[in-house]
């Protein structure tokens, strides 16, 4: 079947400003589709990377209710469990409320330990080794202000922390009763070893928190946000939940124990149905971009109904009249749908980084860029499948007489 | 030997529910070689016999053949390759694609024929200093006079060397020096290169540079006129 394929490039190139309204219209709609998806992704990566031999103990009644400290000790006792730590979130900010930290007061003997398979140390010469790891751990055991900080932080504009730089925070939820700032002296930098661990988190020793709270210099209840339990190789997890949430039913404080990707699904389900809500969206701008596509197909072949006469009339079969008009859709579905999905790839990064903490991992699946690709493929199809019909259809003799 | 037969043709068309005969039992015969015009009054049944001869469209009844072969017996899918082989088309409006330049409009059926873009190009050029627009070959038909523009669609149709050329109302759109202009190179392509030309017209002027002028009433062949001048080609 031969067909004129000059007249693809002719039409689009001669109505310019309707091909670069609907082209343009496509890259922002599978941009945003690709965007949203892969926030929604994001989500769930998040909760598919936890370790699932990691257990958080947190109070029965909600995350914000404090559990006794006296219950580690117990804890620790129950078969299976490895190592417990305490993991206290701080709720504190840099200089502006908007540079939010996620800073968490751990127990510093075991810390480092518990979380091997989630972060390294970065050595002064810039790579992670184990002598940065013991040194990393040394300084911890020696100065009770120390913290640890994420390779994020080092390279964010507005932190640029450093080893050796003492930082001040604030928090509204442990504030300093003089009114002062918290000060941690930065003593090692970890880079993460998995997509899920945030690169820009501050862990802090618990028990400087413990002691300027029961001094009466900040704010705070006693007690602990959450114990994290390492549950030792071979022993069921299920069987240590059920047996740490059972050894407190009776209280004082009842306990709900989860793994960690329970614990990270309960963040993704705090935010209501988010993903349903992102996912409607971009299904929603897909659906509205096929209208207009369409559209410009349409009104494309009925302005051409009198050159298809024309092709006919020279010898061009039915196929080849139909093949012009669906080639073409589906050539400014790709270059608009394309140019959309690339560009959401491209800009992953960029992304990820404006969007701070709140998506750390955000990253474009290559499934959601094939995603992306054939609803691109399949906008193309839908948008160029009735006109295409219409125009294989045209007697010659009546698409001559038209005046299109 | 004829280049056309038709016998017994009919034409109707449905139109408001009424039945209207367009042709009935057509019978012509036109030689190799020949140039006939077409003349008679609106609905006479011209333009139809031009599509028939086309295979644009299908009579109703009789047969219909063309360079030795009936036209009327082959499937509809295959006409249109018929078509490229055997025809070609001049339309008063001239139906040159404007978004392509003259030379791409004539390359346009060539692109059909197993040539190489060179083969094509070459005989596109040819095509346009037959009809003396070589020079204009790079042009879009909005940068083109109405006459020029029928010469472009006139090498078009002779571009890739067809049994016959079929032209419907080819001075139509033009003044009387471009219309003498056209009517003389389709009377060169007959006398020169010996192409079947059948043209439809209105134009008694257009009609004398013909060989035999053939007058359509009501779907059949009213009168015919051999070596017409414009008095007798015009009278009914």
């Amino acid at each position: 079947m031969k067909t004129p394929w000059i007249l693809v490039r002719r039409h689009l190139r001669s109505h310019w400003l309707r091909t670069g309204l609907t082209v343009t219209s496509l890259v922002f709609s599978l941009f945003l589709f690709c965007f949203l998806v892969s926030i929604v992704t994001t989500m769930e990566d998040q909760v598919k990377q936890s370790a699932t031999n990691r257990l958080f103990v947190q109070s029965a009644v909600s995350l914000f209710q404090d559990i006794p400290l006296d219950y580690q000790p117990k804890i620790e006792q129950v078969a299976g469990a490895a190592t417990v730590t305490k993991f206290q979130w701080f709720g504190s900010y840099y200089k502006d409320r908007s540079n939010f930290l996620a800073q968490f007061g751990i127990d510093h003997d075991r810390f480092l330990d518990m979380y091997r398979r989630e972060m390294v140390i970065i050595g002064p010469d810039g790579q992670p080794s184990e002598e940065a790891r013991a040194a990393a751990q040394a300084a911890l055991n020696a100065d009770r202000r120390a913290c640890i900080i994420g390779e994020g932080l080092v390279r964010d504009p507005k932190f640029e922390w450093k080893v050796g730089q003492t930082i001040q925070v604030n928090t509204p939820f442990f504030a300093m009763t003089d009114g002062t700032a918290w000060e941690f002296n930065v003593v090692a930098v970890y880079h993460p070893l998995k997509a899920n661990f945030d690169d820009r988190q501050v862990f802090f020793r618990y028990d400087y928190l413990d002691e300027m709270r029961k001094a009466g210099r900040c704010l705070g209840s006693e007690g602990v946000g959450v114990f994290v339990v390492n549950v030792q190789d071979g022993h069921d997890s299920g069987q240590v939940i059920a047996d740490i949430d059972g050894m407190f039913r009776n209280g004082p404080q009842r306990t709900n124990t989860m793994t960690e990707a329970a614990f990270q699904q309960l963040f993704v389900s705090m935010m209501g149905n988010v993903p349903l809500f992102l996912g409607t969206i971009g299904g929603a701008v897909v659906f509205a971009v096929v209208f207009s596509v369409v559209n410009t197909m349409l009104m494309a072949s009925r302005q051409r109904t009198h050159e298809m006469g024309i092709l006919k009339a020279l010898g061009y079969t039915n196929g080849a009249v139909g093949g012009l008009i669906m080639v073409e859709s589906l050539f400014l579905s790709l270059l608009g749908g394309g140019t959309g999905v690339v560009l959401a790839w491209l800009l992953a990064e960029p992304l990820r980084k404006g969007m701070g903490q709140f998506f750390p991992q955000y990253r474009v699946h290559p499934e959601t860029a094939w995603l992306g690709l054939a609803i691109t493929v399949g906008i193309g199809v839908l948008a160029g499948i009735m006109p295409a019909l219409t125009a294989s259809r045209l007697r010659p003799v009546d698409a001559l007489r038209s005046e299109g | 030997m004829a280049m056309i037969e038709m016998q017994g043709v009919s034409k109707r068309y449905e139109r408001g529910g009424q039945t209207l005969t367009v042709l009935d039992k057509l019978s012509l015969q036109v030689p190799q070689g020949d140039f006939v015009a077409l003349m008679g009054p609106s609905g006479s049944g011209k333009s139809t016999i031009l599509n028939l001869l086309g295979g644009l469209d299908t009579p109703d009844e009789g047969r219909i053949t063309v360079a030795g072969q009936e036209i009327t017996a082959i499937p509809p899918g295959s006409l249109p390759a018929w078509r490229a082989r055997h025809v070609g088309f001049v339309f008063q409006a001239f139906n040159l694609v404007p978004v392509l330049t003259a030379l791409e409009n004539v390359m346009l059926p060539l692109n059909l024929q197993p040539l190489s873009r060179a083969e094509r190009r070459k005989q596109a050029e040819f095509a346009l200093e037959v009809v003396g627009l070589k020079d204009r070959m790079h042009h879009r038909p909005r940068q083109l006079s109405g006459g020029q523009e029928q010469r472009v669609a006139i090498a078009r149709a002779i571009v890739t060397d067809p049994d016959l050329v079929l032209a419907d109302e080819p001075t139509g759109d033009l003044d009387r020096d471009s219309a003498n202009a056209i009517m003389d190179l389709l009377r060169r392509l007959n006398d020169e290169m010996k192409k079947t030309l059948v043209v439809v017209t209105h134009d008694a002027v257009a009609a004398d540079k013909a060989r035999r002028v053939l007058h359509l009433d009501k779907g059949v062949l009213a009168r015919e006129v051999a070596n017409p001048t414009p008095a007798r080609a015009a009278a009914t």
